[in-house]
């Protein structure tokens, strides 16, 4: 079973193995800046991966999956608030308010679809930001300044020690999707993508379907987001912002959407162009360092307009299996 | 007391409305006609708002600015759908919102390499800085009343425009079947490129009047993009009579919302929790509005017909 997973999904294995050795790499070379920069990839490609289950292989394009992020965050800065710092319990918490949340905004949601779905889903994270937005108690606008969560047996202060949960989460987050999507659930969802119509017509309820993956993404989210906050050490509604759902779709599509490990490669991509961006604009056109999205914004739009698959499909086709095959 | 602030109230929640129908009625042609998702409609907001502001703090005229803006934006539209927008039609959705989000990106970057990242301000002439009473002692500001005028009048114009020329049948037949409006030998391509253009210039005006009222900064049009998609979804894609009602309502229901259930709320509640529920539920309100209608009715208030 093991090893099966291991020779269909080579390159999300390759990675998460580099990974693994990314911290010695940075302490030979005394580069621990990196560490942080890596752990939000991970967090974030956590995030687009579980958005990419309704994204990529539902054909559901959610707009509002930051929402889950931020709900996620404050369910770990306001169990924090209230002096409950077990950060497994906070964890459960999370994974607890974003599957009803997600089952809810799911149902309510998925009696629309196209345009409409876009939409709604952008209303619900929207509410839910501007709940937190005036939510004064906790911070409203400027946030929640927390500690990292106290996970028994693990102390986050120690080095590295929130480098290998994440990591730890992101595999098991992983290993779930790869047994996601080769199952009987994963093979429907991708039929739904294809055609709804005809999986209906095989006598199954495509919106059962439809719902199940909505939560488990947001769920997903939730975990990556409750992560966020032992990170950042701070909660605030920015988390949610709508903004960040167009991050995680654009990571997902940087990536190649039909892919498990392609979020995951498009988190790599997008956080080390915000990185780098700026310090080789720097080099060439100094005045505009710090203007590095006028070069991000028109990239995306190149990749949209000539990028078929995003990266894994343009670099990895000899080297991967699609986890799924599109309609092309 | 409480009258004659509910008026004034009334009359800011209008003005609000009128502004997000000048947004909304091009936006929700382009969504509608074109089954495009098209989130840089925010960035024309902007654009507008520069270049009235640019120009009139150059040459310390309004009207001069208003009037250079005009053109200036139905380019920008007209030049944004050619270069990029028609290659995008036949893409999903995702595609789409992506493409046009990096627009997001692009155009705020340049507007803040030109001008600066600080806010632009430019005063509207003395002339218009007045106050008139709308009712025995209650006084309103002369400019906000024209942003109402102002808004009327193209919303007629765009109204008559739609319902009564030749050209805007083909408008409304695109919005109802885009197929079958090419199959009757439309040039459906150059409808689009008008409409884009046309909408682009709504956006822009609604972006030249609330420029002296808010600050002109990049990234100005994204708060006013996500409210006119509610407008839109509320009103139903496509229909630019569904965009003006629903409009004025999510005007109202967000200024007076933020005014008065903050009021209401104190009076059956404690204070500190009036307090808090009271601005949270008044934010929340267009979204519960949006996402109440979506559940009731998935294709909005007044689909256009055939659609």
């Amino acid at each position: 079973m093991i090893l099966d997973l291991l020779k269909k999904f080579t390159t999300l294995w390759v990675i998460l193995f580099l990974l693994a050795l990314f911290p010695i790499f940075t302490a030979a070379f005394d580069l621990p800046f990196w560490n942080d920069v890596v752990m939000r990839i991970m967090l974030l490609g956590m995030a687009a991966m579980g958005l990419n289950i309704v994204f990529g292989f539902g054909g559901m394009v959610s707009f509002g999956h930051a929402a889950f992020m931020g709900i996620g965050a404050y369910c770990a800065g306001i169990s924090q608030y209230y002096g409950m710092d077990n950060g497994w319990y906070q964890l459960l918490i999370s994974v607890i308010t974003c599957g009803i949340l997600g089952l809810v905004i799911g149902f309510l949601a998925l009696r629309t679809s196209g345009i409409y779905f876009i939409m709604i889903t952008l209303a619900f994270a929207q509410m839910l930001y501007f709940f937190f937005v005036s939510l004064e108690q906790f911070g409203g606008d400027d946030g929640l300044i927390m500690d990292r969560s106290d996970f028994i047996f693990i102390d986050l202060y120690e080095p590295l020690r929130l480098y290998y949960l994440i990591f730890l989460t992101l595999v098991f987050v992983s290993i779930v999707l790869m047994l996601l999507i080769r199952s009987r659930f994963g093979v429907i969802l991708q039929a739904i993508k294809s055609n709804e119509n005809r999986v209906e017509a095989m006598g199954l309820n495509p919106l059962k379907f439809k719902i199940t993956g909505y939560v488990i993404s947001a769920v997903i989210c939730g975990v990556s987001g409750c992560l966020f906050a032992s990170w950042q050490e701070f909660v605030s509604p920015d988390i949610m912002h709508w903004t960040r759902s167009g991050d995680l779709m654009i990571i997902i599509i940087l990536g190649g959407l039909t892919y498990v490990a392609g979020p995951l490669v498009g988190a790599i991509v997008f956080l080390l162009l915000e990185e780098l961006l700026p310090d080789l604009l720097h080099v060439v056109f100094p005045s505009i360092a710090e203007n590095w999205m006028i070069i991000f914004g028109p990239l995306l739009i190149a990749v949209v307009l000539f990028g078929k698959g995003g990266l894994m499909g343009v670099v990895g086709n000899r080297f991967t299996r699609p986890a799924a095959r599109k309609d092309q | 007391m409480t009258a004659t602030l509910l008026l004034e109230q009334v009359f800011n929640g209008l003005q609000a409305g009128i502004t997000l129908f000048l947004i909304a009625a091009g936006l929700t042609l382009i969504l509608g006609i074109m089954d495009f998702v098209f989130l840089a409609h925010g960035s024309q907001v902007m654009i507008g708002a520069y270049a009235a502001s640019a120009v009139t703090i150059a040459t310390n005229n309004f009207y001069l600015g208003i009037l250079a803006a005009i053109p200036i934006t139905f380019f920008c539209g007209y030049l944004l759908e050619w270069l990029i927008i028609r290659h995008l039609y036949r893409r999903d959705h995702m595609d789409q919102v992506l493409a046009t989000f990096g627009l997001i990106l692009f155009f705020n970057e340049a507007i803040r390499i030109t001008f600066g990242p600080a806010a632009l301000f430019s005063n509207f002439p003395p002339s218009l800085a007045g106050f008139i009473e709308i009712l025995p002692d209650t006084p309103y500001p002369v400019f906000r009343i024209l942003i109402i005028l102002v808004g009327l009048v193209c919303a007629v114009a765009i109204h008559l425009f739609v319902s009564r020329t030749r050209v805007g049948a083909m408008v409304r037949a695109g919005a109802s079947n885009p197929e079958m409006t090419a199959a009757l030998g439309i040039n459906i391509k150059i409808l689009f490129r008008f409409i884009f253009a046309a909408g682009a210039t709504f956006a822009g005006l609604a972006g030249m009047m609330i420029g002296p009222l808010t600050s002109v900064e990049p990234g100005m049009g994204e708060p006013l993009l996500i409210l006119s998609l509610v407008v839109i979804i509320i009103g139903g894609i496509g229909s630019v009579r569904g965009a003006f009602i629903a409009a004025i309502i999510i005007g109202l229901v967000d200024t007076i919302g933020r005014v008065m259930l903050p009021m209401l709320f104190r009076t059956f509640m404690s204070g500190p929790t009036a307090d808090t529920a009271g601005p949270a539920l008044a934010s929340m309100s267009v979204y519960i509005l949006m996402a109440v209608v979506l559940v009731f009715k998935p294709t909005g208030l007044f689909p256009p017909k055939g659609a």
